[in-house]
């Protein structure tokens, strides 16, 4: 048996063991039964995916396991790197989880009524703590459900027949639906999100399940291989049908704008453990979709393919970045973010997608490699920062940075976790966003030259893509230094911030080890050359070339004149750090010494009042962006009884709605409410109506077999 | 028997079958109906047996055994007893009258007659050739199912539809395994009995058993 098939066999059977033992095991030991077994599937994955990442194949056919045909499964270069993106988060979740979904903590709380004004909060109000904690995310359902949704979700890239993946795309739907409503009976936020979760996640099923079923009805079979063999009979309308259609639908499970209304809700009110392998490993699911039908069953295709991709990842970018920007709420801000780095994956893809069609596959190599290498990345910093931001609403019950700060004297391995998190996705070196970015816009700025004479539309788009990316990067760096400097640094600014205690050693051992990935991913991205070429010999438009050449510590890219070494850099940033502190200490030696506050100015009188909070160190950005944010004030002013000249006290609230979801939405909410209410007429209760409506449907029916036959 | 004798009797014996399902339109008085029924069974028995002869198979007269005491015995005497209980002596009034469904009657067997042509084209032979009256017996079915408002004629309604699929599944493949005959009925008697308890509820509740008094059970 190939090691892949041992991996798969670790998944289905730790699968088994999770979902039954997670539902059978007393409540003490569920949270550690679940979280190990989660990490034993997880590490399934890995297993599978680094043999099928080394060039090993695997394929496996059962027939009669699903009642409407085999279940195929096939393992390439590509489905591995997704099989090791999602069992690495697996693993470091399922540690985590074990002291997270543990007792204690203040977690499964309603969120302070300070805080409260960007949710309805009117659900019954619950004891916090031990008791609402059980029901929560240690609950039966929540933790039975976890390594069901870990196996699902690594079982997708190993489809290969499209009703496989339908199947094991709607049972990780369903897990994660079920994890994300998890903490329902605490907070009404949690119903509302769960509503839009569930509507965005069928609404994307339909769509992918509409384009795959055309596809495979044209390509007369549908087992992947039929697929890939059949795509050159299918019209060009057809193919540009299917690709648009499941565009739409990965696309909705990568929450790209304007399907990514469901991010900020679900990552925010799901248990903060499954928010990270939501953000980190589903949301790559997408992507992985996207490159599967588009590039290898469908491919490739026309130019406009790839500007399509192009234009709506950089919106999603752009979007996603100022939202993170002027968010005030910890894990919104982290889902936003996510939204902002799968519009950076998106134009890898886009941009890789127009080469290829120009048939320039070095460029679309190097490029398409960008995109997977920061899914990569982003799982492994995304994993951190929710786990940290997990560990801060575990400890404090806050999720609003307004209330916090002061936490680095209280939860020192948290802080200096989160950091290197924050490190990696403000894309600075020596954090491992800064990798994939920088082949990223390698790509993007070499091509102009590469390409001889672009046509227009590249051009144009090309150079504007550059611009977005840079932006993004700049406004990803503010966002990050606000999540940590406002929620971790300075004093705190709540009474519950200030009362904060480390988390459990389960909950750093899991956080720290996806701070090693991320370390191990920024000091040494160059072992990920020779996998890489294997992942995109697999898709036909794209398979010439090594993109990442591996030269020892440094980074080359093939075909552009383009390398770095992000070892030396972390080196020399190293050096300069202890040069500039051994200068620094040797300037002061001698010298008398004065002890007085950091930033006091000479006086002592500092308060929390006096640090800058997350709103007002957006304020500029929220400026700036105005026209595109349109955030919404509102101040009470409140005069003394006495006189209305002397003023009390002034209230300053504000809110950044998303207008996106404010425009788009509510219309087609209100045409499907319509729609259903006048369908209720059609159901007036009586049972000869209904026995009617079958008949005249069966005598239609044969009606029209009678004619037409 | 000779092939002209055989043909004649089954021919005979499925417009029995079609005059009893036919009748049972025509007549409102549930007593008469439920005598109607009876001789549905009987004839549908016939019909087993005749091709248990056709076939010589010993199978098939246990089948048709069977489907003379639960079509012929058991069934009638649940709905008696539903009727006996009920009161209820008359369908009072359908929600389509007598003498349309009796054209809508004649429109369904002539619909099932036209659609069942390709399939007796598949294998032309006298059974085949009987299949329509199978077909209509269906349509006749669920037709009192839409129009009947009394509980018990829904209960009529149903075993209609249970018969037609009988006689179509005879005609169709030249008798029908024990066992799944035997499943087949399970589930009727089952569905017969669920549905005299639930008459018998509605009656608690309403005093009548009109079908519209469930108006209101909706979302």
């Amino acid at each position: 048996m190939s090691l892949i098939g041992a991996g798969l066999g670790v998944i289905a059977w730790g699968a088994i063991a999770g979902v039954t033992l997670g539902a059978l095991a007393p409540s003490r030991a569920r949270a550690l039964v679940a979280g190990v077994l989660t990490s034993v599937v997880g590490a399934g994955g890995v297993l599978a995916g680094l043999a099928a990442l080394g060039g090993q194949g695997w394929s496996l056919t059962v027939t009669d396991l699903l009642p409407l045909g085999a279940m195929t499964l096939a393992v390439d270069a590509l489905s591995g790197a997704f099989l090791l993106l999602v069992g690495a988060v697996a693993v470091a979740v399922g540690v985590y989880s074990v002291g997270y979904t543990g007792p204690g903590g203040r977690h499964g709380a309603e969120p302070d009524a300070t805080s409260g004004d960007t949710t309805a909060l009117a659900g019954p109000s619950s004891e916090p703590g031990a008791a609402g904690h059980a029901e929560g995310a240690a609950s039966r359902t929540a933790q039975s459900a976890l390594p069901l949704f870990v196996a699902a979700m690594l079982l997708v890239p190993a489809a290969a027949s499209v009703s496989t993946l339908l199947v094991l795309w709607e049972l990780m739907a369903l897990t994660s639906l079920v994890l994300v409503l998890a903490e329902h009976r605490l907070r009404a936020s949690v119903r509302d999100a769960g509503l839009w979760y569930a509507g965005m996640t069928h609404a994307g099923l339909v769509a992918i399940m509409l384009g795959l079923v055309v596809f495979a009805a044209g390509a007369g079979g549908e087992s992947f291989t039929a697929l890939r063999a059949g795509s050159g009979d299918l019209s060009p309308g057809t193919r540009s049908l299917v690709f648009v259609l499941i565009f739409i639908g990965f696309g909705s499970k990568a929450g790209m704008v304007p399907l990514h209304v469901w991010l900020p809700r679900a990552h925010s009110e799901a248990p903060s453990h499954v928010s990270a392998l939501m953000s980190a490993a589903m949301v790559s699911l997408g992507l992985y979709g996207l490159i599967r039908v588009g590039f290898d069953l469908l491919g490739g295709g026309p130019h406009w393919w790839g500007l399509l991709v192009l234009t709506v990842g950089g919106l999603s970018a752009l979007y996603g970045v100022l939202q993170a920007s002027v968010a005030v709420d910890l894990k919104r801000l982290l889902a936003y973010s996510t939204t902002e780095n799968v519009g950076l994956m998106l134009i890898g893809v886009g941009a890789a997608g127009m080469f290829a069609a120009d048939g320039n596959r070095i460029l679309a190599g190097v490029l398409m490699a960008a995109a997977v290498l920061h899914a990569v990345n982003h799982a492994a910093f995304k994993t951190l920062l929710f786990l940290g931001a997990g560990s801060v609403l575990r400890a404090t019950g806050l999720r609003d940075l307004d209330l916090l700060g002061g936490l680095a004297r209280r939860m020192p391995v948290t802080t200096a976790l989160f950091a290197v998190g924050a490190l990696g996705a403000a894309a600075l070196p020596p954090g491992n966003g800064f990798v994939s970015e920088w082949v990223l816009l390698q790509g993007l700025i070499h091509s102009v030259t590469a390409t001889g004479s672009p046509s227009v539309v590249a051009a144009l788009s090309i150079p504007l893509a550059v611009g977005v990316v840079a932006l993004t990067a700049g406004l990803g760096m503010v966002t990050f230094v606000k999540a940590f400097g406002v929620g971790f640094l300075a004093r705190p600014r709540s009474t519950v911030a200030a009362a904060a205690s480390e988390s459990p050693l389960t909950m750093r051992a899991g956080m720290f080890l996806a701070a090693a990935a991320c370390a191990g991913l920024a000091l040494a991205p160059a072992t990920a050359g020779a996998p890489l070429t294997r992942l995109l010999r697999v898709l036909p438009s794209v398979r010439d070339g090594a993109p990442l050449a591996d030269s020892g510590i440094a980074l080359r890219l093939a075909g552009i004149a383009g390398s770095m070494s992000p070892l030396l850099i972390a080196l020399g940033l190293l050096v300069a750090g202890a040069s500039v502190a051994a200068l620094a200490r040797r300037v002061a030696q001698g010298r008398p010494r004065r002890v007085a506050q950091a930033w006091g100015s000479g006086g002592a009188r500092l308060d929390p009042r006096m640090e800058y909070t997350a709103t007002s160190f957006a304020e500029p950005l929220t400026r700036v962006f105005d026209d595109v944010l349109r955030p919404e004030h509102d101040i009470d002013v409140t005069p003394y009884v006495e006189s209305r000249y002397l003023i009390e006290s002034v209230r300053f609230r504000q809110r950044v709605p998303d207008r996106l979801e404010a425009r788009l939405y509510p219309p087609l909410l209100a045409a499907a409410t319509r729609w259903g209410q006048w369908s209720r007429r059609l159901a007036n209760g009586s049972v000869h109506r209904y026995l009617a409506y079958g008949f005249v449907g069966l005598l239609s029916v044969l009606i029209v077999v009678g004619i037409s036959g | 028997m000779t092939d002209t004798g055989y043909v004649q009797i089954l021919d005979l014996v499925c417009g029995g079958i079609l005059l009893t399902a036919v009748l049972m339109l025509w007549r409102r008085e549930l007593a008469a109906i439920v005598r109607l029924l009876v001789v549905q069974g009987v004839l549908l028995a016939l019909l087993a047996a005749l091709m248990g002869v056709r076939e010589s198979s010993t199978e098939l007269f246990v089948v048709a055994a069977g489907v003379l005491v639960l079509k012929a015995i058991v069934l009638p005497a649940v709905l008696r007893r539903v009727l006996r209980d009920s009161g209820e002596a008359r369908e009072a009034e359908p929600l389509v009258n007598v003498t349309a469904s009796l054209l809508a009657a004649a429109l369904l067997t002539l619909l099932a007659y036209g659609l069942s042509r390709p399939l007796v084209a598949l294998a032309p032979s006298p059974t085949t050739r009987a299949l329509p009256v199978g077909l209509a017996v269906v349509l006749l079915g669920f037709f009192v199912l839409v129009t009947r408002r009394r509980a018990l004629s829904q209960v009529v309604g149903f075993l209609l539809l249970d018969n037609g699929i009988t006689a179509t599944a005879f005609l169709a493949t030249a008798g029908v395994p024990l066992v799944v005959e035997l499943g087949v009925s399970l589930d009727v008697l089952l569905v017969v009995l669920v549905m005299q308890v639930l008459a018998a509820r509605m009656r608690l509740s309403f005093g009548r058993t009109d079908l519209d008094g469930l108006r209101e059970l909706r979302d």
